[in-house]
This record gives structure tokens, sequence and C-alpha cells, in this order.
């Protein structure tokens, strides 16, 4: 069965060394044909019927995969040579593929023609490895020819010109992409079919779009090779581009070999690099390190715009640290001196789909209703993308799905082709879901394999849980849980009793979700894929089901359910004296909301149990929280709102900040403790492979632009330690008793979130986490929707003897890439909530001009930003009309005052401004919320 | 084959094969051989009672072989007999060794065995053939006898209750081999006989096929030639001081053709152990013989030719034989 | 890196995970030595000769009721990609010696030889991953060329646990993906384990599964050692005639 032959290769590491490799070539691998007569067909996933198998050739596969996976084209067969070809280039369009190979409702055959007896193709001296391949394609292609017989047509689809030649020379159907879609007859399918690069196969009725603008706008990329000879001398830097999310004619490149961030101004500079490539960088000469604005090209079209959005919570969401605020002062010496340079090529693109809308344009006359488009993605960090469309009237007012094809040096947007149609404009449901798709969040429904693992309902105790002997009965504790209003996924319950030393036993029981979503199962993939559940304004998208979040795992009230508990003992002055962990089950006799809860510690009136163990937990909680505060915890703000919906349109009827009362600070208290715990128990158990949460400490840099605005009020922050900086926002108390908050707000957003990672990747002296100021802190407390919370509870129950540690925590590069896909679900979970609101602000505002008051947060050269606390929002208003530079206003850079000359008109930083709010559409389709000066 | 690097061309390599081909199929004819390895069963009849030789053990009530070679059965006798195997010594052996070590009244021989022999002092006669007991002198004097590195023809005495394996020389035979060549080939191929001492009259060649493995080539010397040579050795002062006479001169140099002769026979055996050719003296003669009537030069006999023709010759020497017994 | 290919099952160079690789036994491939062996499995090629059963040379050594077995590992200088000298006594080279020492002492019946001594040498020629398992079965074929009485065969294979499919006879790519590697040696016939090595941590389920796919794959090895063996019995009877 086993054939062996064995290949030179040469590979560079350094140095040349031969490599030797083995390479069976087999005669047991089937044809995947069903009606296949010699073959095993156990596999197949060929149709018996079809008349024609289609064999793809690597660059259709790499271009035209959305056509790939239109439902109409079928029977394709996949070579692994073509897999191998498209997964060096191309890492998603690999995935894509992967998945279509998978479905089991396509029919797409993965022909391993690389290690068939009959298939493989031997290098021919002078052979490039490309030519190789394609013979290797067209030999496979023969073979199935051949194998087949007369009954199967075979069709190699290729567009390039010089393999499909040779095919058909050799006697094999051939085909290019748009002449097989054609034959299909189905025109919608065309606008599927991505333009023809110039090396491939032309289509003669593309000519060029604007003769007159066929000049080069950009550079050309250099060749891969002057670009790794270039980094290895040092001269080019490699990192991957990064575009402003408030600015996209700013991009940074983290380069390693410099240690610092290289800034990229404009879109020459980025040389058609999109966010997200990996990209070789030049320096500039340093006297050009400043901001280019006049170079910006094409900044008559894309002004450079702020929009109204929500405030950014962190310094993730925030504007970079940028010169922003002097643009106008770009001249003085002041500018940074952070490195600036520009794009030499390309190493690795990153592109994928994106969302947006077309640009608004009138129908074009005649050209056989193909129309070219310019398409606006809704992430303004990338360019406008041109198009051509067959269906450009049903179009103009949708949300659509486009994907880049290629940016020659001659256009200066790129090509690229539609996908799919989202919805309308504006469209409530259309928007919502360009923003779950904008940040990559599932939201399909759980497949049947994923609801497969769940118990069966209605879910009772069963005795031989009560049995195990690692299971607690705590069903006799007075447990209790206090969440928000219309809380249903409660994963969270305290109990508090006095012990007759004096002391109390505080519990934190957490819902047993690992009880039921076991390693390995479907249901917990799923569930370490989605990371963490989304809340968005108006629903929900959870990371494991219905019955589980909502009915099994819920510790609801006067119902068994089964915990995961911590449970101390503490002193009245909330010592711990000692700290047990159990599995255990449990009742709980109330579930409270926040407001209850409240409202049963204020009422002086009742005395019972139940609100005596909330005031005994409460007090804890105030000398727990008083001591985390003097250890330097900081006490950070941020803007939430709380939108009131329309049970049945879904529309926002009210909107205003959320209060933060005093039992949710003591809930808060409680977790807070019992994730400190967790943390220190598994990190005891397992040093190399527990999954922690650290929150690291800002740079200077990062606290800039505080210190700017603290000083500009004349205020002294002294952000030396997280302790000195908790002191000094103490002590910003200004004349209003919104100011204090302000600055905390202020202070929140310069700084990064705390991320997962895994232990055995940092040493222990970047395990801390300094907002909290613990040493050490980890998730425990939310396992029905976050799936940090879940690994950890395996850890946690795998450090108590109870179960087996499932064997991913043994590869630390698995666990370092679960939690990589943690912070990257958790990030793109808070971005979508956050555009959710912004959406529903947008809706809101859309019927009700208003007018409110603001604070200034930041100075710009025509205006101001201003945040209004009421909503939660922030936008700028313009002092001028745009486009008009000189004005008579004039930056105080050292006050952070813009004022009017001749005047003494003057707004400073922090100041209150009234200020009037209503949606305007400056274009068709475009509603946007605007702010200007009552 | 094992010990020869040949280079053989195609039409060499053809009839090889053939021949080798036809060795195999005239074995598998001659008898159904039970050859097996390690750890195979070996069928027996329980009933019988038997007894486990050589190479076998038991394992969950079956008899296993522990060593790949050949079954035998004697009687109730169960044995493998080894193929490739060191020799294992029998009493009365004749074997032939090389003085590694001279010890306190004895001396130490490499004889292709597991562990040295031992030649005690008082298991030679001494070289004047007189029994007495042996004196403090003699011991002096035992690298007067066998110094280090000496070939010497012996026969196995026994094994002592220590383990070490002793030999005797107590013969006119036995004793110091000299002028001639060693060679050493695996022991298995060495059959035990009545007759391991060969005098081949028409080459002036002794032959020794020491049970052991080593073969001895070398010149002839006559039994009373080799008391004058003991003689020699004990005076070495008398033949220092007397001129050297004719017939000393004619002993001392080997003549040239029988030097020839050693060292076609030597190769002979070279041959066919390469070959895996069991070594009768017939077979050597055979081989010699076949070598001058083709007219062979001495160091082609190790070439790729003459080891084709041998190879042919066996075959159709073996189908000679088949056919007698037939 | 995709060690097993999601969508065919095939590993890096074309086997399926439960697939050996090409495996070649020759026996007399030294003259001198008294038995000698190369064992290929796949592009790892292990020479080894066996002395003895001889006199002990350090006569402090000897064993009164059982036979002194020494062995040493050894890989050519150019038996990997880069020539590199190599060290004799480094660490790994002493460790896999001693492995192999007391695998092999474990099936030889050195009761039956006493005062003697059995020296193994392996030397790697080419090395492609599975080293230590070629390296013990290329012993066993010169020990039993050698003619020295055994209990049984011993062969040996590793196992990996890769991409989440434990795969048979780790080759290099494979071996140096950094997952476990599980070595066994056992006896044949009398399904007894005599090597078990493992340097990485695995859980109980998928490590008996592994060593199981490793057991299966020295079973193979055993088979056809014994074809290897018999082969050449065979031939030397034929050979040696009447």
């Amino acid at each position: 069965m086993l054939q062996s032959k064995s290949f030179v290769k040469k590979t560079k590491q350094g140095r040349v060394v031969k490599v030797v490799r083995e390479h069976y070539l087999r005669d047991d691998i089937y044809c995947g044909a069903l009606s296949c007569k010699v073959c095993d067909t156990s596999a197949a996933r060929l149709t018996s019927s079809a008349s024609t198998i289609l064999i793809v050739d690597t660059n259709v596969v790499l271009h035209q995969i959305d056509l790939l996976e239109n439902p109409a084209i079928d029977d394709v067969v996949v070579l692994s040579v073509v897999l191998e070809e498209v997964r060096n280039k191309n890492l998603s369009v690999y995935n894509r593929v992967k998945a279509l190979c998978t479905n089991s409702l396509r029919k797409f055959f993965v022909f391993s023609n690389e290690h068939h007896r009959d298939t493989y193709v031997k290098e021919m001296v002078g052979e490039s490895p490309n030519d190789r391949n394609d013979r290797a394609i067209r030999v496979a292609a023969r073979w199935y020819q051949s194998h087949l017989g007369g009954s199967t047509q075979v069709l190699l689809i290729t567009n390039d010109r010089e393999n499909k030649r040779k095919a058909i020379e050799e006697g094999l159907s051939a085909e290019t992409v748009e002449s097989y879609v054609k034959s299909l007859g189905q025109p919608n399918l065309l606008d599927l079919v991505s333009l023809p690069t110039s090396e491939d196969v032309g289509m003669e009725e593309v000519e060029d779009l604007r003769p007159s603008k066929r000049k080069v706008i950009y550079n050309e990329h250099k060749p891969m090779s002057e670009i790794t000879s270039g980094l290895l001398r040092g001269i080019y830097h490699q990192g991957k581009l990064r575009v402003n999310r408030y600015n996209p004619f700013e991009a940074y490149v983290g380069s390693e070999s410099i240690g610092d961030e290289i800034v990229i101004h404009g879109r020459a500079n980025m040389n058609r690099a999109f966010d997200g490539d990996i990209v070789a960088v030049e320096l500039l000469p340093q006297d050009q390190w400043h901001e280019e604005k006049s170079s910006i090209i094409a900044d008559d079209e894309d002004d450079e715009e702020e929009d109204v959005h929500l405030v950014p919570s962190s310094a993730d969401d925030a504007p970079r640290n940028t010169n922003l605020v002097q643009p106008a002062a770009a001249s003085t010496a002041s500018t940074s001196s952070r490195p600036a340079g520009r794009v030499v090529g390309i190493i690795k693109r990153n592109w994928h789909s994106y969302c947006g809308s077309l640009e608004p344009m009138p129908m074009p006359a005649g050209n056989g209703g193909i129309a070219h488009a310019l398409f606006v993605s809704k992430d303004r960090r990338f360019p406008k993308i041109r198009i051509q469309t067959r269906q450009l009237e049903n179009l103009l007012d949708k949300r659509i799905v486009v994907a880049v094809d290629s940016w020659d040096c001659l256009s200066r947007y790129p090509s690229g082709h539609y996908v799919r149609t989202i919805g309308k404009i504006g469209d409530r449901d259309t928007e919502s879901e360009v923003l779950l798709i904008e940040n990559d969040i599932n939201s399909r429904p759980f497949s049947a394999q994923v609801l497969a693992c769940l118990p069966h309902l209605p879910w009772t105790l069963s005795s031989e849980v009560l049995a195990n002997p690692n299971r607690q009965d705590l069903r006799h504790l007075r447990v209790f849980s206090v969440d928000p209003p219309g809380c249903k996924d409660i994963d969270d319950a305290l109990h508090c009793t006095s012990l007759p030393n004096g002391n109390f036993e505080v519990g934190v029981h957490i819902a047993d979700v690992t009880n039921f979503v076991l390693p390995g199962t479907p249901l917990d993939e799923e569930a370490s894929q989605r990371g963490t559940s989304v809340y968005l304004v108006e629903r929900r998208i959870d990371m494991l089901p219905k019955p589980l979040t909502e009915d099994i795992c819920s510790l609801r009230s006067d119902v068994e359910r089964l915990a995961f508990s911590v449970i101390w003992e503490m002193t009245s002055e909330a010592e711990i004296i000692s700290t047990r962990y159990t599995k255990s089950v449990i009742k709980s006799c109330a579930a409270l909301s926040y407001v209850e809860a409240q409202a049963r510690m204020d009422d002086s009136r009742l005395m019972d149990s139940l609100t005596t163990d909330l005031r005994n937990l409460n007090s804890l909680a105030k000398v727990m929280r008083h001591r985390r505060i003097e250890r330097g915890a900081l006490t950070l703000a941020s803007a939430e709102v709380k939108f009131q919906i329309d049970t049945e349109t879904h529309d926002p009827l009210d909107i205003g900040m959320y209060q933060i009362r005093e039992a949710n600070q003591m809930i808060e208290e409680f977790m807070l403790a019992a994730n400190v715990s967790v943390a220190e128990k598994i990190l005891k158990h397992f040093p190399l492979c527990s999954l922690l949460r650290r929150h690291p400490t800002p740079t200077k840099e990062m606290l800039e632009p505080l210190l700017r605005t603290a000083a500009a009020i004349g205020l002294d922050l002294d952000i030396s330690s997280s302790k000195a900086l908790a002191d000094s926002l103490d002590h910003a108390v200004g004349d209003d008793p919104y100011f204090n908050k302000l600055i905390r707000i202020l202070a929140t957003r310069c700084m990064t979130q705390a991320v997962y990672f895994c232990s055995g990747d940092l040493s222990p002296s970047e395990y801390h986490h300094y907002g909290l100021a613990a040493p050490l802190y980890t998730h425990f407390t939310s396992p029905i929707r976050r799936y940090a919370d879940v690994i950890v509870h395996r850890l946690l129950a795998a450090a108590l003897g109870i179960a087996k540690l499932p064997p991913i925590f043994m590869d630390g590069l698995q666990l370092t890439s679960i939690a990589d896909n943690l912070n990257y679900r958790h990030r793109n979970a808070q971005m979508a909530s956050r555009a959710s609101v912004e959406l529903h602000t947008l809706i809101y505002f859309r019927k009700r001009p208003t007018d409110t008051e603001a604070r200034i947060v930041k100075i710009k050269s025509n205006g101001f930003i201003v945040f209004i606390p009421k909503f939660g929002i922030e936008g700028p208003v313009y002092l001028m009309p745009r486009g008009d530079k000189g004005g008579d206003w004039v930056v105080d850079e050292v006050h952070q005052k813009v004022m009017r000359t001749g005047t003494n008109i003057s707004y400073g930083i922090l100041q209150t401004v009234r200020i009037h709010m209503e949606v305007v559409e400056p274009q068709p389709n475009r509603p946007k919320l605007e702010l200007t000066l009552t | 084959m094992r010990d020869l690097q040949l280079s053989l061309n195609q039409t060499q390599r053809v009839r090889l094969q053939v021949a080798l081909q036809q060795l195999q199929d005239l074995a598998s004819q001659a008898a159904a051989s039970s050859s097996v390895t390690i750890a195979d069963t070996i069928p027996v009849n329980n009933e019988d009672g038997i007894l486990k030789g050589h190479g076998t053990s038991e394992l969950d009530g079956q008899v296993v072989a522990t060593l790949c070679g050949v079954v035998e059965r004697v009687n109730k006798l169960v044995y493998v007999r080894a193929l490739r195997a060191r020799y294992k010594p029998e009493v009365g052996d004749i074997i032939v060794g090389r003085v590694i070590e001279i010890a306190f009244k004895r001396w130490r021989l490499e004889i292709n065995f597991s562990q040295d022999a031992v030649l005690m002092l008082s298991s030679m006669n001494l070289p004047d053939g007189i029994q007495r007991r042996r004196t403090a002198v003699d011991e002096l004097n035992m690298r007067s006898i066998f110094e280090e590195n000496d070939v010497i023809c012996a026969e196995v005495r026994g094994f002592q209750h220590d383990g070490s394996l002793h030999l005797q020389a107590r013969s006119q035979k036995y004793g110091k081999l000299e002028r001639g060549q060693l060679l050493t080939v695996p022991a298995y191929l060495v059959k035990r006989r009545k007759q391991h001492f060969h005098h081949l009259e028409q080459y002036g060649v002794d032959l020794i096929l020491g049970c052991n493995g080593f073969v001895w080539v070398g010149e002839h010397l006559k039994t009373g030639e080799h008391d004058m040579l003991d003689d020699q050795e004990r005076r070495p002062e008398i033949s220092k001081s007397n001129k050297i006479d004719d017939e000393e001169q004619e002993w001392t140099f080997t003549p040239l053709e029988v030097r020839h002769h050693i060292c076609r026979i030597a190769n002979a055996v070279r041959l066919l152990s390469a070959l895996g050719f069991i070594l009768t003296v017939e077979a050597i003669i055979d081989t010699t013989e076949a070598g001058f009537s083709s007219n062979i030069e001495i160091k082609d006999m190790l070439g790729p030719e003459f080891y084709v023709q041998i190879v042919e010759r066996e075959v159709q020497r073996r189908i000679s034989l088949l056919r007698k017994k037939g | 890196m995709e060690y097993v290919n999601p969508l065919t099952g095939f590993r890096l160079d074309g086997r399926r995970p439960n697939e050996m690789r090409q495996i070649r036994g020759e026996i007399g491939v030294v003259a001198k030595a008294d038995g000698s062996a190369l064992f290929e499995m796949g592009n790892t090629k292990v020479i080894a000769a066996v002395y003895g059963p001889r006199e002990v040379q350090n006569k402090g050594q000897q064993i009164n009721n059982r036979a002194l077995v020494r062995c040493e590992y050894s890989m050519a200088n150019f038996s990997t990609g880069d020539r590199r000298r190599r060290p004799k006594g480094d660490r790994r080279s002493t460790e896999i010696s001693l492995v192999i020492r007391q695998t092999m002492e474990a099936c030889i019946l050195t009761h039956l030889l006493p005062h003697s001594q059995i020296d193994i040498f392996v030397q790697v020629l080419q090395a492609d991953g599975g080293t230590r398992s070629a390296c013990i079965n290329a012993a066993t074929l010169a020990l039993a060329d050698a003619g020295i009485p055994m209990r049984d065969i011993v062969t040996s294979c590793s196992a990996g646990y890769l991409c989440s499919t434990p795969l048979l006879d780790l080759n290099y790519i494979e071996d140096s993906a950094g997952g476990p590697d599980v070595t066994v040696g056992m006896l044949a016939k009398m399904d007894k384990v005599t090597l078990l090595q493992m340097d990485a941590k695995l859980p109980m389920d998928i490590f008996e599964n592994v060593m199981q796919l490793a057991i299966e794959g020295c079973k193979a090895v055993a088979h056809y050692i014994r074809e290897v063996l018999l082969e050449h019995t065979k031939q030397l009877e034929c050979h040696r005639g009447a």
C-alpha cells in the first residue's frame, strides 16, 4: 500500500541545510464520486448524477471564494495542492474553503493528488514551483477524466491563461470563471465574480474605467526579495498596520525592530495597505516626522470628520493619543518625536469582506446594466472600494457586504466585488446585523449537535448528583441573589450566616456550568468560540443555549440548583480567616433586584433574617471596599447609559444614565473577593496553565491627555502609582458635583483594558491587576456568560481533585490561543454593545431634537469635542463651517482654550455649554447626529 | 555476503541469483528443515516426555526457541542448533587458538568462546617429553614455549568447577603453529569429525580445521621435525652458535610454491566461509582444484567471477549428491 | 500547524495517523562483529553491531552468574541535515545508551552466559525521528544474529499525540512539534512492555490510546523482524548444506 519517494528540499534557516523528507504515494485515495465503481464511495461527496465535475485552480479559490460559497456552485474537486497553496497565501480563504469542504450540504471533495500514486508530479529541472503546481492540477484533472470515463465531464476552471492553454492542448476541457458562470445563466452570480487582475485572463469588456486618471497614484510595492533583504539589513521594518479608528489617514505599525510604533500619515504613505496587513515600512527622514496634513490625498472627498459617538470606556476604544489638538500648531517644533514612515511593501494581506453601503450615484444609462459603483465601508478604517454590479438600483439603499480583490498602483481605490445584501440602510435589524458582522460576532442559532449536548428538560436534581461525595448539600442555607431587574441568567448568589464566635460565614455561589458543559463536546467548542455573551440594547446573544442560561444554570429562587461555592469565614472586620471551595447544591430563597435589595437595607422597619443578612454583607463589603481603595484600587467611572425600550417596536423610548447603588457595590465586592480567592487557588496548583486576568499599568504617554487636561484647569495629578492616582483623583473636587466623575471618566479612557492571559506566558510580576490593585485576579463568577469563567471553573475543580484537568491545559500554546480569542471576543462584544447603543441613540434622537448641557472634553482647531453626561455620548461641535481653515479662532495650547480673536468669547476645557442635538441627513440614507451650540 | 565486497557485473549477478535460487530449491527438496527464530514455538509431543536442550525454554507450557537456528531432535532431546553463534566447546574438540596472556602456571587463549580458555602448564607435554613435576624454572621459561600472540592447537579438556574452560596439549600433534595463516570462520561451518588434522600431500600443506572456527593453513611439518623445532626452541643458543646447515636452510625458508599453495587454500577457505558453505576438507580441496583448473590467479579467487563459479559448482555437487541418494 | 490534514486525514508525508513508515531490516552488515544489523524506519537509518559474549575486558565488572551487557549509542556527524561534531558521551546519548541497554538486558538470557560480556554498539546513520525505536529494533536483530539466547524479540515503536490525534511512528517534523512522544518497547510474544518513555504530560485516557497505538506498532515491527530473521536463518542453513 505504501510507496515511498524521498525528495530533497532546500530551506533557509540562516544557512542552507538539506532537508530530506519522505513522501508516501498511495493507491487507496478515492475519487469521491458516488457513481464511481472502482473506488470506495463511503466518503464520497460528489453526486452521482453530476454531469460535470469542476476542478478549480488555486487562483480561482483565492479570488473567487465568494462565488464558490454560493450554493449554485457544486460538485467541486479541491486538490490538495490547491489547498496547500491557498493556505500559504491566505489563511482566511483557506479556512473558508475548509468550511466548505466539511459542510455536509455542499458537494466539495478534497482529493489528495499529492499523495496519489498516479497524480503525483515530480518537479522538473528548471520548472518553477508555480508551473509544477499547475501541471499537477492538470495531471489530476486528466486522471479524473480517464478515471470517471465518458459519463462525467471534468471541467478545469482556471483564470490563468497559460494553464488554460496548456490544459486545452492536453485535451482537457478548461474554462475561465467568467465564461463558466455565464454558461450557468444566472446573471446575479456574475456580481460575485471578482475582476481578474492584469496577469490573468482579461475580460475584453472591462476597459479602463477612467482613462483620464490612468496615472500612477501610489508607489510600486517593492519586490519581495528586496523587502526581505531590506528587513535583514534593518532599512525596512515589519509589522502589522493598524489604522486609526477615528482618523483613517493615520496608521500605526508596531515594529519590534525599533521597539516603537511607526506612524504612517496619509493614504499615499500607507500605499494601499489595509488595516491588519503585515507590511514593510521605511522610516522617513526625521524632519518629516510631523503630520503631513497637506499631503493627504483624497482629503477633498473624505474629509476627516468626527462622528458623534459613545464615550469611550478605555484607551482601547478612544481615539489614539495623537496631536489632534494641535494641528494648527503643527509647524511648531512640538511635533511628535514618534518616527514616521511609509509602506514600501505588503508582506501579508488581511483582506476580508466589509460591511457598508454604496456611495449614492445616479443610475448609469445603458452599459448592459453593468454599473461601477463606489462602496463605503461602515468601518471608517477602510477606504472606499470600487465594485461592479448589475443590480445597482437594488443596492443603493442597502447595506451590503463586499470583498476586496485587488488594488493596483494606478487606481485610487481598491476594486472588489459584491458578496451579499444585508438589508435596508437605517433599518434597525439591518444595522444591528451590520454591527454584529463588523465585530465578528456569531449570532446564528445553536446547531443541532450543540443542542444535543443539553440535558433533558425539565431538569431536576437527581439522587446520584446528591450522592456525589464531592458535592456538598447547602440547601439548608439562606442563599439569595441580587441582580439587575429582569435578569434571567443569574450566575451568582450569596449567603451570610453569623457564627457563634462572632465571625461570619460568607458564601459566594456560582452556577455550576461546567457540570453541564463538558470539555470536548460540541457545546464546549461553540462556547469557547463565542467566548462571551453579547449584550445589545434590544437583545442578548448568548454564549450558551437558552435552556442552560435561563433555566438549568440560572440560580433562580426556590429551585434546587448546582453551584460552585467559595465559602469564607470572616471576622466582622472582613478579615478572611479561612477559605474553602466546594461544588454544592443550593436552593435560593430570593432573587432580588438591586433596587429591591437597596430598599430592604434602607428600610429600617424590616428586621427579617434576609434583610439582616443583606445588612451584614453590606457592612462587610464596605470594609472590604475601603481596604481595597486603601491599597490603591482605582474607582473608575464610565458613563453607562440605559435605554427604555418599547416592548413592541423595540424602539428606544427613553435614555438615561445607569445608576449605581450601594447594593451593586456590595455584590461587586464579593465577586471580586471570590475571583481573587480562586485566582490564588488555581495558580498555586497550576502555576503554568492557569487562566488569569491582568491589567497592565498605564504608561506615562497613555496618561498624558489626562495630565494635559488636568494641568489646564490647574489640577495636579500624581500618577506615580495607582494608589497615588487614586488619591489625587479623590482630591480632585471641582466646583460642581459632576466634576469629579468627569475627571474619572477622562482617567478611565486613558487606561487599556484588562486582558486574559495564560500564567505560563508571563512572569509573576506581570500578573498584576492595576485597576483593582490586586496581585492576582481572574474571572470566576459569571460562567453563564463568559467562557473564561468556564475555564477557571475547570481549573478550580481540578485543583480540588474533583475533576480531571482537560487535555487542552497541557498545551500551553492552545491555552494562549484560547486566552487571545477570549480577549478578542470580549473586546468585540464590548464594541458591539457600544455600537448598538450608538445606533439606538441615533434612532432615539431621530424623532426628538433635544437641547441639553454638555461638557467640553477636548479642544480642536475648529471647535471642540463635547461630552453629554445625560446620554453618555460625545461628539464634535464646530465653531466654523467646515473647510474654512483660517478662521478667527485661536487655540491656546497651554490652557486648553479656544478663543475668538478680538472678542472675549472663549471656550475652555471642562467648561459647561448648552448644545442642540438633532439628526440630520446630509446625504440620503446617511443619517447622523449633529451637535450645535445653542 | 558478509565478508566479501564484490562488484558483480550484470551477467554475473543473474548467474548468482539463479544459482542461489537453485540452492534454496535443493535445500527445500532435501529436507523440510525446521528453522526457527527467537520466540517461535517448537511443536513437541508432550506425552512422550521430552527433554529441553540448548536454545529452548518453556513459556506457558510450550517449548519456545531462544535462538535462531534449526530444531534438532535426538530421541527425547529437543534443542535448537544455533547458526552464527560463538563456539560452544565440547570435551575432546580440537581447537586452534591464540595466546593472549601468560599468567600464573597457565596461558590464556582466545578461542572464539564467551570466555578465554586456559591452558595449564601442567596440561602441556614438556618439550623434552619427560613426565615430571613442573618446577619453578619451568614456570619462568613458559614464554620460551608459547609467547603472546602465538597460535596454538589444543584439545578441550573440560570445564573446571569455577566455570572456566581448560585445554590440554598432551600430544605431539598439538602445540605451536608456525609458517602459515590463521583464518577465522563462523564456528558452525566446521563440523565435528574424526579427523581435523589434514595433510594435503599434493600441496605440502597442513590444514587444521579447529572446531571453534579457527582454521590453520600452514606448511607441512613432519612430526620428527616438530621435535627438532622443539630442540631448537629449547636451545636457542646452540642454533645460534652453530652454522646454519643445509637442512636448516631448507626448513627456515618455506618454498615459494608452498607459500602459493597456502594462499590458495586460505583463499578457498575464505571464499567458502563467505558463501556460508560448510567447510570440509573435500570442499576446500575441490575449490582449490577448481582454482587451478580454471587458471585463476590467487588474488582473483576472491573476485566475482570465481565466486559465482564456486556457487554454481556447489549447486552441481549437491544435485549429483541428491541423484546418488535418489 | 496542521500535522494531520483535517480534510483528507493524511499526515504531512502522506501517511494515515495509524500507519508506520516503511521499515527495512538487514542482517550481517559488519563483518568483524559477531552479529550486526541495519534497521530503517523511513529515513531513520541505524546500524547496530554486537560483540560477544566474550571475555570481560575489565575484570572488576565481571558478574559471576550472568553476562555483563554494555551499550554505546552514538550519532554520526552526518546523520542530520547540518553536519555537526557530536561529542561522545553527552547527556542525550548516555541516556539513550542506558535505555537501550536496559531494554536489551531484559530480554537476553544473561544467566546462560556467566563470566562474559556482550557489547552492543548502535550508531545513527541518518536521523529522522524515532531513532530510539530504530536503535532498539536494530539491536534486537544484531543480537539475534550473534546467536545470543533471548527470551523474546524486543521491538520498539513510538507514537505521539498531535492535532488531537494519536499518531504512530513520528518523523522528525512531527517529533519536533513539541507534542508528547511515547516510546514503547515490548516483548512481542510475551506481550510485556519493557520500555515506556514519555517526556510530556498527557491525560491518562489519551495516554492509554497513544500507548496502545505504539504497542500495535511494536507488534507490526516484531512481525517484520521475525520474517527477516527466519529468512536469514533459512538462507544460512541452506547455504551450509548437509
